[in-house]
């Protein structure tokens, strides 16, 4: 079988099991694989910007509380439906964005990487304080799930977790499948160059800064996305979303999934959330068992799960080549 | 004469108290296949390193068909049909020969922007790919992995990713380092062959004798930043700084190659 | 007069302890090449392993000073002699990403030796108690760290510039090839580097100890960052710079929390894009 019917086939056995979920599980599996979807979301357009343009950002939680207080605020003062007001977080996020690319992205390797770190603790910083309107430490509370109203006056309910459920599905899928695109795309391989050799992409006549600020951007908004979806399934939006503690889980998660496929992301926070839920459940130390995993993986396995899985069959499949 | 495709004047550069470039004064004629030679450290890569953008400018000024590119950013260079090639090679090594390939094509002719076509679907700009590689005598190798040619085809790549931006003006810097003899010929003949195409100017910088007199129309030499001569083969044959110059390096070699 | 007397001298205690962290940091970073996330671990160590020993050994503070850092060097150099060894030659994300691994490594360690409560360290005995400065009682423990900071830096300085050794690290960190081909021991070398420069963040910790007041696992997280800050502004890999940017950090922080306190966290991070959108290689850092 073709490699990539063999995608295809287990994508759609995954949104099968997905779509399955609220009718065969209990209220907390649900739950975790909203979570999860989330996580996948941030993480897979995240990637676009660390494995895909060989950019590491430690801000991107800036975003993603962007996302989370746009929705918020905009459902305090303007409206409470649900999809102008995904809108009006990815909005402000992919503004937020754009500032702080156009900041960075004139640096490289450590020095972005601190400048994002700073950006977003910035942007954290200005959530705690700004009590007023962010509601600081508290976090911005209250935020409805009002019903969604599509043309021809359908109203469709997310109160409740198991119909929300389908509203993050969505977009999961949208997100899933727009970042696929990407990288099949002409765009997506002016990327890769650009982490391949930035240099030489110059000499190809590729804008290398204008390239990297818009797939800045772009994760942004994937981050932004996440995080309005986030805080209607919590009701809130909380200060912490843009520490660089949380800026870091997309990088770990996209690490311990493989940085080089579009799955590994989504591996990644299968397996991350999976642990935060499972493992306290022996230990209270779950996150030393995470550092375990991570030196592991960097150590010997730099591909990820699915990396190093997809190398395994294909030595089983063809043993003597590769 | 022809309207100059490049022109330098009182071009000047230098690292610290090393002189790399004093006020050099060049011009580029389209169609003349020139070579760039000098001892070690007399400015060759420096220079085209200046006129391709690489290096910044401390003085002088740099005109492209008239048009003043002093300040002018890499990207923006080729863009208007000024390319190189690395003395080392700097392709992209984890994308296959036709990707590598492609990206100076899809910048070219402004498709690199689009996020959501699919790139097989990009027929023209994989037709385009193709001819270049069988121009290079890559074709065979177009889903392999850069890591995994040889240095001989990494050697070919390299000049396939610069031919692919189309230039008006190609630098290439050293390509056939480290080639093996068939291997060399076999790169000139399509240099040659390429010239002889016409739409594109080659200006070659060399260290191999062979490959100078053989192939070029004009020399120019440098020595320590400055022009020490330049002309066509037979002028710099017989230029008595040149021969000073190369004193006890490869004179005889100056003699053993007739003018084509 | 007398607030902002004290205001700055509080400043300069707490930005030598950002100093002590950015110390071994920066070298690190300036000889190996490495941004070490875990610095702010090895302080959070230097002072467990400190309180540990004037608890439970019951010896004097200057005891506990002496063995808590170098108990933190075991780790050091296990971390680089095991782990970080082997991905010097990665692209950074894994460099960090295996640096923030024994982040959080070493704090649940911490968990689970000491407990998750904060701890609270016995009083000092001869350095302790406070004298008048302006009229305002100021503790002369924060004085002694004012001077412990510069006496550090005149430390390094001689060991870098004027010893046989220290011409070596500063050889290595310039060209590591041609040091190797001259004869000196990299891998051992860097070794040395990584271990001294945990012991510096380890001995900040250690001098944190009476300070503080409270020992949580927390308090590396803090002080990471703004170690990170410094090391930044001062320009990655300039000792100097690491120096000047924590007094700086210091001191703008302590006027920070006393006047203006709904910024306090934000000013610092102000300051570091301020400077690194005018110097992009910080004050004092080689041009890139």
């Amino acid at each position: 079988m073709k490699a990539e019917t063999r995608n295809a086939a287990a994508a759609a056995a995954v949104l099968l099991a997905l779509c399955a979920v609220p009718f065969l599980a209990g209220k907390f599996t649900i739950y975790l694989a909203m979570r999860i979807m989330l996580l996948g979301i941030f993480a897979v357009g995240y990637n676009l910007l660390l494995g895909r343009t060989g950019l590491l950002s430690f801000g991107h939680g800036a975003f993603y509380a962007a996302g989370a207080y746009g929705l918020g605020l905009f459902g305090v003062h303007v409206s409470t439906h649900p999809l102008l007001g995904v809108a009006a977080g990815v909005v402000t996020a992919v503004l937020l964005a754009l500032l702080v690319g156009t900041l960075c992205v004139r640096h490289t390797e450590i020095y972005f990487a601190m400048l994002t770190l700073a950006c977003g603790m910035m942007a954290f910083s200005f959530f705690w304080n700004a009590r007023e309107i962010t509601g600081g430490d508290d976090g911005l509370i209250g935020i409805l799930r009002a019903p969604v109203s599509l043309f021809g006056g359908i109203k469709m309910p997310i109160g409740k977790d198991g119909q929300f459920y389908f509203f993050v599905l969505f977009f999961f899928v949208l997100s899933v499948w727009a970042v696929h695109r990407i990288r099949q795309s002409p765009f997506g391989l002016a990327l890769a160059g650009i982490r391949e050799n930035a240099r030489r992409s110059e000499f190809a006549g590729v804008p290398v800064r204008r390239y990297r600020l818009a797939v800045f951007v772009l994760s942004g908004a994937f981050a932004g996305l996440a995080g309005s979806l986030e805080a209607l399934l919590e009701s809130n939006a909380r200060p912490f979303m843009a520490h660089w503690t949380h800026s870091a889980e997309p990088v770990l998660v996209s690490l311990l999934g493989g940085m080089s496929s579009l799955a590994g992301p989504l591996v990644g926070g299968a397996i991350f959330v999976g642990m935060r839920e499972i493992v306290p459940r022996s230990t209270e130390n779950w996150m030393l068992w995470f550092g375990i995993v991570l030196l592991v993986i960097i150590l010997g396995f730099r591909g990820g799960v699915v990396g190093t899985l997809s190398a395994l069959f294909r030595k089983a499949v063809a043993p003597g080549e590769g | 004469m022809r309207e100059p495709l490049l022109t330098t004047e009182k071009l000047s550069n230098h690292f610290g108290r090393v002189c790399t470039a004093l006020d050099l004064d060049l011009r580029f004629e389209p169609g003349v296949l020139t070579s760039i030679i000098g001892p070690n450290g007399a400015g060759k890569s420096t220079l085209i390193n200046l006129l391709t953008g690489h290096l910044p400018v401390q003085a002088g000024k740099i005109r492209f068909r008239g048009r003043d590119i002093t300040r002018l950013p890499i990207h923006k260079r080729v863009r208007m049909g000024i390319c190189r090639s690395f003395q080392v090679v700097n392709v992209f090594p984890e994308l296959t020969v036709a990707q590598n390939v492609m990206i100076p094509v899809l910048a070219r002719t402004g498709r690199a922007w689009n996020p959501i076509r699919r790139l097989s679907r990009e027929t023209a700009v994989l037709r385009e790919a193709e001819a270049i590689l069988t121009k290079v005598a890559l074709l065979a190798e177009r889903d392999t992995p850069a890591t995994a040619l040889s240095h001989g085809d990494l050697r070919l790549l390299e000049v396939g990713v610069a031919l692919a931006a189309a230039p008006t003006l190609l630098f290439l810097d050293e390509p056939t380092a480290g080639m093996n003899p068939v291997e060399r010929v076999r790169l000139l003949e399509n240099i040659r062959q390429l010239a002889r195409e016409g739409r594109t100017t080659f200006v070659v910088v060399e260290h191999d004798m062979d490959v100078v007199f053989s192939l070029s129309e004009r020399i120019i030499v440098l020595h320590r930043g400055e022009i020490l001569c330049d002309g066509t083969p037979a002028q710099v044959r017989a230029d008595a700084k040149v021969r000073e110059v190369y004193l006890g390096d490869d004179v005889s070699d100056l003699f053993r190659y007739e003018e084509k | 007069m007398q607030s902002y007397v004290h205001v700055i001298l509080a400043g300069l205690s707490s930005g030598m302890f950002i100093w002590l962290v950015a110390s071994g940091l920066t070298l690190i970073f300036g000889v190996l090449g490495v941004l070490n996330f875990a610095h702010g671990s090895f302080y959070m160590l230097g002072a467990y392993c400190s309180f540990t020993v004037l608890k439970y050994l019951g010896a004097g503070f200057w005891t506990g000073l002496l063995l808590g850092p170098l108990a933190v060097c075991v780790a050091g150099f296990v971390v680089e002699r095991f782990f970080l060894r082997h991905v010097y030659r990665l692209a950074l994300p894994y460099q960090l990403l295996l640096t923030f691994a024994f982040v959080l490594i070493f704090d649940n360690l911490v968990k689970i030796v000491w407990g998750g409560g904060a701890l609270s360290p016995p009083s000092l005995s001869f350095l302790g108690g406070s004298v008048p400065i302006l009229g305002r009682n100021f503790p002369v423990y924060n004085l002694f760290i004012i001077a412990v900071g510069p006496a550090v830096a005149l430390l390094l300085w001689a060991l870098l510039e004027k010893t046989w050794y220290g011409r070596i690290v500063r050889a290595s960190s310039s060209d590591r090839e041609m040091a190797a081909s001259l004869g000196v021991r990299v891998p051992a070398l860097f070794t040395g580097v990584f271990v001294f420069g945990t012991w510096l963040g380890a001995l900040g910790g250690g001098l944190a100890v009476p300070y503080v007041g409270l020992l949580t696992p927390g308090m590396g997280e803090t002080i990471i960052i703004e170690a990170f800050i410094v090391a930044v502004i001062g320009g990655l890999g300039s000792l100097k710079g690491a120096f000047v940017g924590a007094l700086v950090i210091g001191v703008l922080s302590a006027f920070g929390t006393r006047f203006f306190p709904a910024f306090d966290m934000a000013l610092t991070f102000i300051l570091m894009g301020g400077v690194l959108l005018w110097r992009p290689q910080g004050l004092f850092g080689a041009t890139q």
